[in-house]
């Protein structure tokens, strides 16, 4: 049964151009213009949802973003707002949480148990026993809405193309296009301001669109001036969610062409709220009955859309939208009987299930009808005003909270019916004189004399919020008057309080519907005035945001080393570590250790930390972060050295070259290089700003590459132009500058980490990935071989070099961290120096041992607890491989100090339960612990 | 062992056609997209850390969070303070020594402690063009940039895509164009990620045109 009427002036949809879309499975018509629900009553649709917690029918109540009766799966996009998304051809719109069918529900089932199902039951239901409650999530799940994501036609956007962000710096934020809305935007950019305009609806326009002739007028005339005033960025379809400090604003913008969802962070100067009035339901039995509808979403469908809601109705009017919600039907051809509550008509109740079938008035009459209106007053959408500090009273005349807008900062404002009546030219005129306001008040205008907006006028309203039966208070929960007064009656006599017992307020409509009733019904049944009862509080987000548009983008850095697509074409295994992108093996990280062990292999270390020092005093600035001591090191030499924090715990370590009289460069571990650049940073600038030193990040500037093994020296050789590299020309803890293949500026550290000997090139970036090649080429005959992260973990602990942050932990003093003997008490001052000579006698707490696992070549999980003899917990194991060289597990452990003896027997608990004894080893390195061969 | 020429290879995979200008493998794609992205990395440039509002400070004469063109050891050079006591100059790809070796020659007129470290193999440098360049920046970058708020020649800190950068407005032939330098490791998440953001706006990938650091774009390549 069509219900479309025939071309209205204001209607929005576009009768050339028709479509299809399918709903539950079944093809229906409609209009470009139409939005799903629109589209569906046009069908003679009634019902499209079904209710939260008995799964009653559902219709329209509010045709707009708002309506809780009209959440759909479209596609794959579960909570579609149906009565605001436009529908669009090939659209697949299913109904949800039904089951097996919208009109068939066996969930509705419930309304039978609704005796059992009063406000709060689930606090008082699923407390005990315990042991049940996932039994009881299990069954909470399959009855409360919120929609799949996944099922039915996949949207052509991926997840990653969803969602973005955008950061604005408008000088002013008008929030809300109605009329008052547009004339501040337009009066503001005038006066020179950037000006962000944001509309909830498709449209700018506000109650103006569905008016009469009049207001279609003014609406063409408004949109006609923002259309032509630069500096006006309108954005329709999208929302402000919050208002935070510094006017920050956040605004989610739906349905772009390239993204379906985008949130806006916006930086104004002045924010404008001008969200206007929302309708408010009245209570009363049968409420919820599909064919129930306020008057808006009466002359919405009506004048927009072009669908008559019902053939024959009943108005229940308080105002003049209801009148003329009334006349808009009549012309629509549909029979209406009007019940003035002006006065005192009322409705005691709504008869029907699936549709409205007949009203019982107050008189005692009943009516037939298949559509009651109820036009019985508004609420003001003060969200974002208390956001910014309002405290709204609770107006008598107009019946409904009004915002004080004494109490709000100087850099918001309101304007248009939140603040007050009035006809359409006062509402600009308002509009026009706040534009003009907020424009000053950002310093755009060159009027600066404050003008104060003159007041609108307050309209008296009757106060109707409930009539005389229970009925539905908030439609998206499920929560009746009478749950409310079971709430106050249990002692929940506070908005607050009966709000969270209820979850009155908490579902999509997020209170924008049903706060004011929720209050009013709560003083009544305590007896109190409305005024003393006070609202409950707006906080952030307005309206329900989906968590992919906080999260925006994925925008996850990574680094890359100058040598990364060649370890890629190179089959190499990626590790992320940090930000970086390493190369973790390329296949066999154990013959990888053995070709360092046995001729030479090359490793990309370009993530490790490389701080370029400059300055008289950089000497001074290490011995001062250093443990050690640094005031001779010679130009040409390197020196190993531990920074500890203030508390004397590890925070970092690497060696240090002098390059030249006042040049050093630093090395830092690979995560601690912004760390550690900061901490310098730090005490050069607040500390010891008097220090003449230049601290400048250069980890990037190089690509760093390690020549290990015992033929090291002999590949080094063939590629370096311009060093001597024999071994008393270039002596272990030494550094050279000078050309490698060619490349001049480069930097030659001899150190070792994998205990083998070992050169670290820093070559100039660019020309990383040609020196590696050179070396590859170079060492060919020589065996030579990329060898990974992992390659070089198993040979730093089988000569027992530790990683701080693995080895270390947040307490470890360096001390704990088998660094006693590089602990230079007898210098003057070093960061840390109190705590390591007053608090950390060497032997307190834990200390870094390594351990020899029985069976051997057992090995451990790292992070697998000791224990002692008694079986308490003394430590745990930080690193831990099988050792080629050795044939056996090598293991570096925290144990308490007084089990860190050598020969000391602790209890290895494994992963798998049980449990295997393993002894302290005399030093860390299990491999050339005499350190001959890294000094070859 | 016979030696080749070098090829330097920066932070961002040239998008083919792969030519070399300067020793640096670079990109030859020609775009005449209304947004256009491409890699500047090969551009010469040098850091200088010396005392804001120094002697050395008055002989670069920028101003904080601006640029200045100058013309100095024979080449024309980009010099922008984008922090204060500290200034990223930029000069034509292989005139880094030549930038150097000026800067080192006006820190040495100066009594004050100066560091001029050469970063041209250290920063990734990329350059976005076109009306639409601070709406794709609105979306990765928090900071206004408005012509009221960040005009022609204004020099940045901040962070682009979560990334460390300085945001350096740089018209070209009248047109809106951004010079953005990001430590070299994260250039080419940066290129990607500004990619990613302007598609809505149609950007493109486009090659280096020598001189870089001009106002004007080269026709002749």
């Amino acid at each position: 049964m069509s219900m479309r009427l025939g071309p209205r002036v204001g209607e929005v949809i576009d009768r050339d151009e028709p479509l299809s879309f399918t709903w539950n499975g079944r093809t229906y018509p409609g209009y470009a213009g139409d939005t799903i629900a629109s589209a569906l009553a046009a069908c003679g649709v009634r019902v499209f949802s079904r209710s939260f917690k008995y799964h009653r029918p559902r219709g329209l109540l509010t045709a707009s973003h708002l309506d809780p009766g009209c959440m759909v799966q479209v596609d794959d996009e579960p909570n579609v707002r149906g009565a605001h998304r436009r529908v669009r051809p090939g659209m697949d719109v299913r109904s949800q949480d039904t089951w097996p069918t919208l009109s068939f529900d066996v969930k509705a089932a419930n309304e039978l148990a609704r005796r059992m199902l009063p406000a709060g039951f689930y606090y008082k239901t699923f407390m005990s026993p315990g042991w049940l409650w996932p039994a009881y999530e299990r069954v909470l799940e399959r009855f409360a809405h919120g929609g799949v994501v996944g099922p039915g036609k996949v949207s052509a956007l991926d997840g990653n193309e969803r969602y973005d962000k955008r950061h604005a710096h408008p000088d002013v934020l008008v929030a809300g296009g109605g009329p008052a809305g547009m004339a501040a935007a337009v009066t503001a950019a005038r006066s020179g301001c950037s000006v962000m305009l944001v509309e909830e609806e498709l449209e700018l326009g506000g109650h103006l669109r569905w008016g009469d002739d009049v207001d279609l007028t003014a609406l063409s005339e408004l949109r006609g001036r923002v259309a032509a005033t630069p500096g006006i960025e309108v954005l329709t379809d999208a929302v402000v969610l919050g208002r935070y400090d510094g006017n920050e604003i956040s605004v989610l913008q739906r349905g772009l062409p390239h993204v379906a969802e985008r949130l806006v962070k916006a930086r104004a100067r002045t924010l404008v709220a001008a969200p206007g009035l929302i309708e408010r339901p009245y209570v009363f039995a049968g409420n919820d009955v599909p064919g129930v509808m306020l008057s808006t979403a009466v002359r919405r469908l009506v004048n927009l859309h072009a669908v008559k809601p019902g053939d024959r109705a009943v108005v229940l009017t308080a105002n003049a939208d209801g009148d003329a919600t009334a006349l808009d039907l009549e012309r629509a051809g549909v029979e209406v009987t009007r019940v003035d509550a002006r006065r005192g008509g009322d409705v005691t109740r709504a008869l029907g299930r699936g549709r409205v079938r007949a009203v019982e008035l107050g008189d005692g009459r009943r009516v037939e009808c298949d559509l009651l209106v109820t036009a019985t007053g508004w609420t003001s959408a003060v969200s974002l005003l208390t956001m910014a500090g309002d405290q709204p009273r609770y107006d008598d005349t107009a019946a409904r909270f009004r915002p004080d807008a004494s109490r709000l900062p100087s850099d918001v404002m309101a304007t248009g019916g939140v603040v007050g009546d009035g006809s359409c030219a006062q509402l600009v005129a308002h509009g026009e004189a706040t534009g003009r306001e907020a424009a000053r008040r950002s310093a755009q205008s060159s009027v600066t004399a404050s003008a104060a907006p003159p007041p609108l006028p307050v309209e008296p309203h009757p106060a109707l919020f409930r009539g005389r039966t229970h009925g539905m208070v908030d439609f998206s929960e499920d929560v009746s008057s009478k749950d409310l007064f079971t709430a106050v009656e249990e002692g929940f006599r506070c908005p607050e309080l009966a709000k969270r017992y209820t979850t009155a307020t908490m579902g999509p409509a997020q209170g924008k519907l049903e706060s004011v009733n929720v209050v009013a019904i709560i003083a009544e049944a305590t007896g109190a005035a409305i005024a003393e009862t006070g609202t409950t509080t707006w906080r952030p987000p307005y309206a329900p945001v989906s968590l992919g548009a906080l999260a925006g983008r994925l925008r996850e850095p990574t680094r890359l080393s100058p040598l990364a697509s060649w370890h890629h074409s190179h089959g190499a295994a990626p590790l992320v570590a940090g930000a970086w992108i390493r190369p973790d093996h390329y296949g066999d990280p154990v013959a990888e250790a053995a070709s360092v062990r046995d001729g030479v292999g090359i490793i990309d270390v370009t993530p490790i930390g490389k701080i370029d020092l400059r300055g008289p005093d950089v000497s001074r600035l290490l011995n001062l972060v250093y443990v050690n001591k640094w005031s001779k090191l010679e130009v040409g030499r390197v020196r190993y050295g531990v920074m500890c924090g203030e508390d004397g715990v590890v925070i970092d370590d690497g060696v240090t070259g002098r390059l030249a009289e006042d040049r050093y460069l630093m090395s830092t571990t690979s995560s601690g290089a912004v760390t550690v650049w900061e901490w310098l940073e730090s005490w050069l600038q607040t500390e010891r700003p008097q220090w003449r030193v230049h601290a400048t990040p250069v980890t990037t500037s190089y690509a760093s590459i390690n020549v290990a093994g015992p033929r090291s020296r002999d590949l080094l050789a063939r590629v370096v132009d311009d060093v001597d590299v024999a071994p008393e020309a270039f002596p272990y803890m030494h550094v050279r500058t000078g050309r490698l293949a060619g490349v001049p500026g480069c930097v030659v550290w001899r150190i070792g980490f994998t205990g083998e000997l070992s050169f670290e090139l820093h070559v100039p970036a660019g020309y990383g990935l040609h020196v590696w090649e050179r070396l590859l080429e170079a060492g060919r005959d020589l065996g030579v071989r990329p060898f990974g992260v992992e390659a070089q973990r198993i040979l730093r602990l089988e000569k027992g070099h530790l990683i701080v942050g693995q080895d270390t932990d947040a307490t470890t003093k360096a001390y704990g961290a088998a660094l006693d003997g590089l602990v230079k008490l007898d210098k003057d001052d070093f960061v840390g120096r109190p705590e390591l000579s007053w608090g950390g006698q060497p032997g307190d707490g834990q200390r870094l041992v390594g351990l020899r696992m029985s069976p051997d070549s057992l090995v451990p999980a790292e992070g697998s607890q000791l224990l002692d003899h008694r079986g308490l917990i003394c430590g745990r194991v930080t690193s831990s491989r099988l050792s080629p060289a050795l044939g056996r597990a090598v293991c570096l452990a925290q144990v308490e100090a007084a089990l860190a003896e050598p020969g000391r027997q602790v209890t290895v608990r494994l992963v798998d339960g049980g449990t295997a004894r393993a002894a302290v080893t005399e030093q860390l390195a299990q491999v050339d612990p005499e350190g001959v061969r890294l000094r070859a | 062992m016979p030696e080749t020429t070098p090829v330097i290879h920066g932070p961002v995979a040239p998008a083919p056609p792969v030519g070399v200008l300067a020793g640096w493998a670079v990109s030859r794609r020609r775009s005449g997209a209304a947004l256009t992205l491409s890699d500047h990395s090969l551009l010469a440039k040098a850091a200088v850390k010396a005392p804001w509002q120094g002697a050395l400070a008055d002989v670069l004469a920028v101003p904080f969070a601006g640029t200045l063109r100058r013309t100095a050891a024979s080449t024309e050079l980009l010099l922008t303070q984008p922090g204060p006591g500290e200034w990223l100059v930029l000069a034509p790809p292989g005139e880094q020594t030549a930038l150097v070796t000026w800067l080192e020659r006006c820190a040495a007129d100066v009594d004050e402690l100066v560091s001029v470290l050469d970063v041209t193999h250290g920063l990734c440098l990329v350059r976005l063009t076109g009306a639409a360049a601070p709406d794709l920046l609105a979306k990765e970058c928090a900071l206004d940039l408005s012509e009221r708020r960040c005009p022609d020649r204004t020099a940045l800190r901040t962070a682009v895509s979560r990334v460390a950068a300085d945001i350096i407005r740089d018209d070209r032939d009248g047109n809106r164009s951004y010079l953005l330098a990001c430590e070299r490791s994260s250039g080419q998440y940066l290129f990607d990620s500004l990619l990613d953001a302007g598609a809505e706006y149609g950007v493109e990938v486009t090659g280096f045109e020598p001189p870089g650091v001009t106002e004007q774009t080269a026709r002749a390549d």
